[in-house]
């Protein structure tokens, strides 16, 4: 698999009337053509940031510090101008909520045709019938009478494959799909998942896929990136993931999913304690003030991530076993 | 089954539907049934699971039960007196027993309010008889129930995450102890790591106080860890009422199958044994159901019946189930 995107030591800042928000601190990630990369995240832990830094599309007050390279060429820094030029072509991003990302006064088919006829000077006509295809490709019924349609006039989930579907027509290399299942019903995301793995073989497209479900990662993903509080907690490929991970966090994240192929259990594991709050991380590791395994270092010192197996990574002091996590109310 | 005198909350042939304006010029007013036709009763101390997909009426259903939308016809009994035609005054003796937690938990909480006046304010609305320092205390203790520390009392609700909201939800539905707690999907926007603490509580204070819930939810999951029953519904009508245990174990509804089909499992090997999408279609308009079976048009295994007359939910074995198919056993090909 030839490397595509290559992301080291990002991190992302913002200025606040509270001081320096990190919302994200020295994250290395990788992505190969055609590669599935899961990331896991809680909420408010500056999940999206890291790709809204790579798209170049960070609110005023943010700035991203180290290096994002798309076929070793430098991201960061580049002009607003040549970001643009690069997004829809290269990178594309899908939100949680369709409804907020399209424009409600211009019909399916006007937002759909301007990415190609700003991008590849098409014309109108040419546009709409290439408009079609996507929409036939994301299996939207009767595409061409649906271009004249407003996206009120669409479900929650057939918003979220026209966006899919205007995010797949210039064919990007990279997709990025911002939770794009959370807002969701269970039933409309086996579909949108089904959809986004059919696409992905068909195209190729490389995809990243941010989440807090472990159902949902299990299913799409190859790789399996879980971070917290801004921190890469844990890096390894799905299986060696679910099967054989080594941080608390991921341990934590596993057991207190409810699943419905194993018999119920009276109580539900959790991990206690609250989400992180950026504007406040202790000094140490992100994780260690919810953590069952918590030592003194902990608190003081973030660990260094270190390399268990080729391809699988960690983060944490704990030397022994895991297994030690407890229910809580 | 449950004897009549044992029923907390009884429901029976409830109906809500909504007028509203035909499209232009058009004098046809269009009906929406949010809810048409929905029978269920809940013993003290249980939970009853109400699951759907958004736009099946779980939550028109549960403001009806506490007469916060009005109801078209049918009866709500609770502790055997009819609801549907409580004056106002009379509603308010209702209320302080039955109470509601709402889905966003942000959303729900007044941005002006401390949590102390949050939670006191049911106290001010629907217990007179109490003083004010009777009050205070009563914020308090309900503060430690929930997990909530005394010093977070002047705080405002913003200042909180979305499961800490929740539990000041929690406190505001419980501090008038009443006997029933609807539940509208308490937990759907919370994280993982922090909806399981949630549920946990939910249940804690079950067992303390003999609560009885209303557990509404969009997916499965969650309501396998409360409910003792589950009530499927889809366009307004009941699918499927069973068992907890049965329901899952051998879902007897094309629609209940496809729900249960459709959860992902976290499991890589397993999940990617199950290529296949089990879940076929889009929820049609409510404002256009589907002749006979509302679910017809998504159901792998409908026929030309389906279409014609609209199945009746009948008992077979432990389980009560509107389909005309229901004895056939189709689904095991499907649920796997």
């Amino acid at each position: 698999m030839a490397q595509l995107l290559e992301i080291r030591d990002l991190s992302v800042h913002f200025r606040t009337e509270d001081g320096l928000v990190h919302a994200v601190s020295h994250v290395d990630f990788d992505l190969g053509e055609g590669e599935v990369l899961g990331v896991v995240d809680e909420s408010g832990s500056g999940k999206s940031q890291t790709w809204l830094a790579v798209m170049g599309l960070l609110a005023q007050n943010g700035y991203a510090t180290g290096s994002v390279k798309l076929h070793g060429r430098e991201l960061l820094g580049l002009s607003p101008s040549q970001l643009s030029h690069m997004r829809g072509v290269q990178l594309a991003m899908i939100f949680q909520d369709p409804m907020t990302a399209l424009n409600p006064y211009l019909t399916i088919g006007r937002q759909m045709t301007e990415v190609l006829q700003w991008h590849q000077k098409m014309r109108r006509s040419d546009a709409e019938a290439r408009a079609i295809k996507a929409l036939e490709a994301v299996h939207i019924s009767d595409a061409g009478s649906r271009l004249k349609t407003y996206p009120h006039e669409f479900s929650g989930g057939m918003r979220q494959r026209v966006m899919i579907a205007m995010n797949m027509l210039a064919e990007p290399e990279i997709l990025i799909c911002d939770e794009p299942t959370t807002a969701l019903d269970v039933t409309v995301q086996a579909q949108i998942l089904a959809l986004l793995n059919e696409l992905r073989e068909r195209f190729g497209t490389a995809i990243v896929f941010i989440t807090h479900d472990l159902g949902v990662i299990a299913q799409i993903a190859e790789r399996v990136a879980v971070l917290y509080g801004g921190r890469m907690m844990e890096q390894a490929d799905v299986y060696t993931l679910f099967e054989d991970y080594r941080h608390p966090y991921t341990e934590g994240l596993l057991r207190s999913v409810p699943r419905m192929d194993e018999d119920r259990t009276e109580r539900l594991l959790t991990i206690p304690g609250n989400p992180p709050n950026l504007a406040m991380l202790p000094k140490g590791c992100p994780f260690s003030p919810r953590c069952a395994y918590v030592e003194a270092r902990c608190q003081q010192q973030m660990p260094e991530l270190e390399v268990i197996a080729p391809g699988h990574v960690r983060a944490c002091f704990h030397a022994g076993e895991l297994g030690r996590q407890e229910t809580g109310a | 089954m449950m004897e009549q005198a044992d029923k907390l909350l009884e429901v029976t042939d409830l109906k809500v539907h909504f007028t509203l304006p035909g499209g232009g010029w058009s004098r046809n007013k269009q009906i929406l049934r949010a809810v048409d036709g929905v029978s269920f009763s809940v013993a003290p101390g249980d939970t009853l699971g109400i699951v759907g997909e958004s736009g099946c009426g779980k939550s028109t259903l549960a403001r009806a039960l506490l007469c916060l939308v009005p109801v078209t016809s049918g009866s709500i009994k609770f502790k055997g007196q009819e609801l549907t035609t409580l004056d106002d005054a009379a509603m308010r003796g209702i209320r302080r027993n039955a109470q509601i937690i709402f889905q966003d938990p942000l959303a729900s909480l007044d941005p002006r309010m401390t949590v102390g006046n949050i939670i006191t304010e049911p106290m001010r609305a629907l217990m007179p008889e109490l003083s004010r320092t009777q009050r205070h205390e009563r914020v308090l203790a309900m503060m430690q129930q929930v997990g909530l520390l005394p010093s977070h009392i002047n705080r405002y609700a913003h200042e909180f995450s979305g499961g800490q909201a929740q539990r000041i939800g929690i406190a505001r539905a419980l501090v008038v102890e009443p006997a029933l707690v609807v539940c509208d999907e308490p937990v759907s926007s919370l994280d993982v790591s922090i909806k399981s603490q949630v549920i946990n509580l939910l249940q804690n204070l079950q067992a303390e106080r003999g609560l009885t819930y209303l557990f509404i939810a969009h997916d499965l999951t969650s309501v396998r860890h409360i409910a003792q029953r589950v009530v499927v519904l889809y366009l307004g009508r009941v699918m499927e009422v069973a068992d907890r245990d049965t329901i899952y174990r051998q879902p007897r509804h094309p629609y209940t199958q496809m729900l249960i089909a459709a959860v992902p499992i976290p499991d890589p090997r397993v999940a990617r044994e199950h290529k296949v999408s089990a879940v076929r279609g889009e929820l049609p308009s409510p404002l256009k159901p589907p002749s006979g079976c509302a679910f017809r048009t998504r159901c792998p295994w409908a026929i030309e019946r389906c279409a014609m007359e609209r199945p009746e939910l009948r008992v077979i074995e432990n389980s009560q189930v509107a389909c005309h198919r229901a004895e056939e056993s189709l689904g095991s090909k499907l649920s796997g």
